[in-house]
């Protein structure tokens, strides 16, 4: 009697299985919109890469973050697009387009061969509405502010709804016919063309966005005019893409089926490469760590198959201008001067090129080679001297806030140590939750609670100068975190933007990176991060050191 | 060590001869093994009490063009020459002994004070929950579950996040308790707030696992007997009932210190713990994590400190149930 | 037993209220809002906010909540913008729970056999050497268990994967191998704390009266061990069960991580520091009601183990 006891607690845990195989069943997708049995098919191309973060969406006028864009990049076409292997920007719904002589009038013309995965036409209708909704405050696009150099863009964006009223007719895009559309500026901007290519303005399906609503992306709904189309996905496990047949240019398309799988962790992706279980590893990551790198330099099979160059993406030291002692610009030269660049990229992060201005190489207007401030110990030591704190002397304790994962902690050591080493001056480190430390070193908080320093970072949105010294660093039109005061430097990021001649432009771009990092020194660029990237030998394929990677032009050569 | 001299054995009740604590002790050191966890035990809160006396260099003296260098190499930097990496070196060139010894003053007091908090608070409410049953049990054992019900990290990041941003305020704008919370905090570098996070979600388990067991032993016979005798309920309970749950609790205890470690060293990677440079097994453990492939001994040398403790810890545990238990005292 | 069932499912209610009360009114406390970034500029986030109705007072958004819950809907996550929270956790459940099964399943098997064992040879060697194995098993994190595993029966041995999931549809074959790995690392750890609670409470039992007496009425020291001792030494290690079973289906982030399971693990962590209020009050709810049920369970293999612990007071 009292054994069958013990088996009804047995049989018990049987059940609670059974009933855990029984609610995975049905959880698991896969038959109900499978595609026509891809896997069987022997002649079916597949590639698999792996990214580091589920998408946050694949709706082109909210994305924001690399791994949301680049399955974005795949389906939706741009009225430009940014050549991998060049970074030039080319055409692709545009053929052609013209700007007027005072350069705030851009015509587009389009393609009149696109069609969407349904049969309707792509219009320049589609675009006109993708650009209002975009920035239709109710859409709360978080990407919206990168359209504000359309006329009325900024304005209505920034309505307070639901008080106050806007007129979207009043935006600065119309369609003159079905394949003509026409951008009016606020102000000249050569680099609106760089802009078109962003994946903000791309047209989308009004008539799935209405009919579905926030799940017109979903795998049963979606319409796409690129050369992918997202067939299957499993949160948390892997996004499925097929060749979209439709696709104006299909017979250029290789590759059959993409799958992106959701890898968190990049010791996996690499075992996973290793095992021949992925074709691409690194991709979709942050750099590797410096450890793996080495691992993979000293192993004659990886290295042959590692790719590494810059990506548009800087890492700087943050300085409170307002707050002592980094308000004098002698303790921030010094403390720019001590972080040795070539250290950092070599032992600290392992990837990536040292850097002395903001703009990394690949951005227009970058100057190459760099300007701005590089590792000088003994100059630093003599400007701490020459600001009043000889060999440290009288320094006070300072504070670099930064927020917690692996590569900042041992970049914010690594700094301290740095500093402590030629300044003889002691830096409190302060570790912070993501959201923590962005409210922290919010433009806004009052300057008493700023740490003196802190970690920043800037990502391209599109390959020009404008993005980076003009839209981080103005001192009124931007977010200014450094808080500094307006200078000459401002008036000529601004008139740098409005220039419509390349020469002049980059011209004066040197003059404000050497301005702002070499003698104001409002931050402290110290690296541009790099790709670390593995790839079969059978995968032929460009690595772009800006733009999303375009899949259409791959080449599986087995 | 407190609760067994009280604890007198189960069911006699006459047993003039030793004192209890007398005759654990001889039983305990008896076993070379148990004297040899003991010594190493001892060795750890020594060197955490003054890790700079016993370690060659600083936990933040870095160099790095020695990053991630082997055990027994020599250092290559000017500064240090000659000196040798006994264990390696980390990431960023720093000794791993010296961080290793540094790292124990956090480790060890998170594993004790983790520890002590869980088992005093667990223990007392288990054994009374279980002991009084009826209604009490109820109240106290709902009052868990509520707790329990809450998940364990979000609890923890809550506290820690709220508490942390509480450092964060100007002072003027805080309240007595909270500015006593804040100085707490920055007098112990930071540990106090892991100590509070993990103390309030670390007491259940041991809470639930004593009830557990007083639930079973408060229907034996000896236990009834004692009823029947007069025996007060706290004489029951202290003096009948404890020595024969404190075994498995001990046991269970140890059990839950390296999750007391790593939450520890989650914390700090998370930006919730101790602030780096200073080291802690955890943390040393978790950034060890990226070179395990091609630097084992970077997450080698504190994951077998951790291990050795625990094997300290459980083994002592061990001799300690079976020092105390009543019913063995005459084999 | 139907009466402690109902009770145990009434008793939700409070516990939903408080839980979710509480973590509402601290999630709302902390720094940061889940749509800040250092390149938003301030005035679009706060138009973000407004959007997704986080500008209201917090009682009153608690409310909103409320009423949206108790028509079943948890609210569109605001870091997977537009979809819907149960979207990502129910898949994410099921998959953690079945790997929680497989690697309690493994603990409970290789525990409890251990921990009988070391008992029954106390101070031996065996004894001995199992306590090693399971203090090895529960130090060695799951970092470095991990990846070990990994490297060795998948990259050297080539025998199993190194990662990723296969649900039961493939085939219980692909099933079952991606499924052994991580289950191993989760319930290395917890196969050491079955093992050692079990040595210590079969130990106790051993030394009771009624073994004795069964001993000395000549039974078999097999029948002893199994009918009379085992039965008993296992009320500790059902108590455990509860907390083991919500540990290894809330806390299994890091295998989920290191095998890349689509567990709903990642959801615990990422939706705090990702300030993703509908995603965390769902986790909550959801977490409660698992803790919920798997003390419904353990009440109920109480009851059934040792029936002289009623319900009924």
């Amino acid at each position: 009697m009292r054994r069958n006891h013990l088996w009804y607690g047995l049989a018990l845990l049987l059940v609670l299985l059974v009933l855990a195989a029984c609610t995975a069943a049905p959880a698991a997708p896969g038959e109900a919109n499978a595609p026509a049995a891809p896997a069987t098919s022997g002649e079916a191309l597949t590639l698999r890469l792996a990214t580091v973060s589920e998408p946050s969406t694949l709706d082109p006028n909210l994305a924001e973050d690399y791994y949301s864009i680049t399955p974005i990049e795949q389906m939706f076409l741009g009225l430009t697009n940014i050549n991998n292997a060049t970074s030039e920007i080319e055409p692709e719904l545009a053929e052609s387009w013209t700007v007027s002589d005072d350069g705030t009038v851009w015509t587009f013309n389009l393609r009149q061969d696109v069609k969407w995965s349904d049969g309707n036409p792509v219009t320049a209708n589609d675009i006109v509405y993708s650009v209002r909704r975009a920035v239709m405050p109710e859409t709360a696009s978080p990407y919206a502010y990168v359209l504000y150099s359309i006329k009325n863009a900024a304005a209505i964006n920034q309505t307070e709804i639901p008080t106050a009223t806007y007129d979207i007719e009043s935006l600065g895009v119309k369609a003159l016919d079905d394949y003509t559309v026409e951008f009016t500026l606020e102000s000249p901007a050569a680099y609106f063309e760089s802009i078109s290519s962003m994946w903000t303005l791309r047209p989308v399906p009004s008539w799935a966005i209405e009919q579905f609503g926030d799940a017109w992306t979903d795998p049963a709904n979606i319409v796409v005019n690129g050369p992918y189309k997202l067939v299957e996905w499993r949160p948390g496990e892997k996004l499925i893409f097929e060749k979209n047949p439709d696709y104006f240019a299909a017979d250029n398309v290789q590759i059959d089926r993409v799958e992106l799988n959701i890898i968190t962790d990049q010791f996996t992706e690499v075992a996973l490469y290793e095992k021949g279980e992925l074709d691409v590893a690194g991709e979709g990551a942050a750099s590797l760590p410096a450890e793996e790198v080495a691992r993979i330099l000293a192993d004659p099979v990886l290295s042959a198959e590692f790719h590494q160059g810059p990506r548009a993406s800087t890492t700087y030291v943050g300085f409170t201008m307002t707050k002592p002692p980094f308000d004098n610009v002698l303790v921030r030269k010094a403390f720019s001067a001590a972080i040795d660049r070539e250290t950092m990229v070599r032992d600290v992060v392992g990837s990536g090129v040292p850097a002395t201005q903001f703009a990394p190489p690949g951005i227009f207007g970058a100057p190459d080679p760099e300007v701005g401030l590089g590792y000088d110990p003994e100059q630093a030591k003599a400007w701490l001297a020459e600001a009043g704190y000889p060999d440290g002397a009288g320094f006070p304790t300072v504070t670099y806030r930064y927020f917690s994962n692996s590569l900042e902690e041992a970049l914010a050591q690594a700094l301290q140590a740095m500093w402590k080493e030629t300044l003889n001056v002691d830096v409190q480190l302060e570790a912070q939750e993501f959201p923590v430390f962005l409210a922290s070193t919010a433009p806004d908080v009052p300057v008493e609670e700023m740490p003196e320093m802190w970690r920043l970072g800037w990502g391209a949105d599109y390959p020009d100068e404008n993005n980076w010294v003009y839209e981080v660093f103005h001192c009124t039109d931007s977010q200014n975190r450094p808080r500094a005061a307006c200078t000459e430097a401002d008036a000529k990021a601004k008139q740098a933007g409005i220039e419509t001649d390349p020469e002049v432009r980059k011209a004066l771009y040197a003059e404000v990176e050497q301005l702002m990092f070499g003698e104001e020194v409002r931050v402290a660029p110290y690296y541009h991060r790099g790709y670390t990237i593995l790839t079969k030998p059978y995968l032929q394929r460009a690595y772009p050191t800006f733009a999303p990677v375009n899949w259409d032009t791959w080449r599986i050569e087995k | 060590m407190a609760t067994s001299t009280h604890s007198a054995a189960a069911a006699s009740v006459a047993r003039p001869s030793r004192s209890l604590l007398q005759d654990v002790m001889r039983r305990l050191f008896k076993d070379p093994v148990v004297v040899l966890c003991v010594l190493y035990l001892s060795v750890l809160i020594v060197v955490a009490i003054n890790p700079s006396a016993f370690a060659p260099l600083s936990y933040e003296t870095t160099s790095f063009p020695d990053k991630l260098a082997p055990p027994g190499a020599y250092a290559t930097s000017e500064k240090l020459t000659g000196f040798r990496y006994l264990f390696g070196a980390d990431r960023l060139g720093r000794d791993i002994l010296s961080r290793l010894i540094y790292g124990t003053r956090v480790s060890m007091a998170v594993a004790f004070l983790g520890a002590g908090i869980s088992f005093l608070i667990g223990v007392t409410y288990g054994l009374v929950a279980g002991y009084s049953r009826a209604r009490i049990d109820n109240v106290m054992m709902r009052i868990v579950d509520i707790i329990y019900a809450y998940p364990t990290l979000i609890l923890i990041i809550l506290l820690q996040v709220f508490l942390t941003s509480l450092a964060q305020q100007p002072a003027e704008s805080l309240n007595a308790f909270q500015t006593l919370l804040v100085t707490l905090d920055t007098r112990s570098g930071g540990l106090f707030f892991v100590f509070v996070a993990i103390g309030a979600v670390s007491w259940l388990n041991m809470a639930r696992l004593t009830r557990g067991q007083t639930l079973h032993y408060r229907q034996q016979e000896f236990v009834q007997a004692a009823h029947l005798v007069g025996a007060t309920d706290r004489r029951i309970m202290g003096r009948h009932l404890l020595p024969n749950i404190i075994g498995t609790c001990i046991v269970a205890e140890t059990l839950a210190i390296p999750a007391y470690i790593y939450t520890e060293a989650f914390l700090s990677f998370i930006g919730l713990g101790v602030q780096p440079p200073m080291p802690s097994w955890g943390s040393m453990i978790a950034d060890g994590y990226g070179a395990l492939r091609s630097a084992p001994h970077v997450i080698f040398f504190p994951a077998l400190a951790l291990s050795l403790t625990m094997l300290a810890f459980n083994f002592l545990g061990d001799a300690i149930r079976d020092a105390m238990d009543p019913r063995l005292r005459n084999r | 037993m139907l009466r402690v069932i109902i009770r145990r499912l009434l008793w939700f209610i409070p516990v939903f209220f408080v839980v979710t009360g509480l973590t509402f009114v601290t999630m709302h406390a902390l720094p940061g809002g889940p749509f800040d970034s250092d390149k938003t500029p301030p005035a679009l986030i706060q138009q973000m906010e407004e959007v997704f109705g986080l500008n209201r007072p917090v009682p009153e958004q608690y409310l909103i909540w409320l009423s949206n819950v108790a028509q079943l809907k948890f609210g569109p996550s605001l870091s997977a913008r537009g979809k819907p929270v149960e979207g990502f956790l129910l898949p994410g459940l099921a998959v953690s729970a079945q790997l929680g099964l497989f690697a309690l399943l493994f603990a409970l098997a290789v525990g409890v056999p251990a921990g009988i064992t070391a008992a029954m040879h106390r101070g031996s060697w065996r004894d001995r050497s199992a306590t090693l194995v399971a203090i090895i098993g529960v130090s060695v994190p799951a970092i470095v268990l991990g990846p070990v595993l990994q490297y060795i029966f998948a990259l050297q041995l080539g025998w199993l994967p190194v990662a990723q999931w296969e649900s039961l549809s493939a085939g219980l074959i692909p099933y079952l191998s991606h499924i052994i790995l991580p289950a191993v690392t989760l319930g290395a750890g917890l196969s050491a704390i079955i093992a050692r609670l079990t040595r210590a409470s079969m130990l106790s039992v051993l030394g009771e009266d009624y073994i004795r007496t069964a001993h000395a009425k000549g039974l078999a020291r097999r029948t002893v061990t199994v009918r009379h001792a085992l039965r008993n030494a296992l009320i500790p290690v059902v108590t455990y069960l509860g907390p083991l079973a919500a540990a290894v289906l809330t806390g299994s982030l890091v295998v989920e991580q290191i095998f890349a399971i689509p567990g709903m693990g990642r959801y615990f962590v990422s939706s705090i520091s990702a300030r993703d209020y509908p995603m965390v009050m769902a986790v909550v709810v959801l977490y409660a009601l698992i803790i919920v049920g798997v003390n419904l369970v353990v009440d109920i293999l109480y009851t059934v183990i040792d029936p002289r612990i009623g319900h009924g007071n």
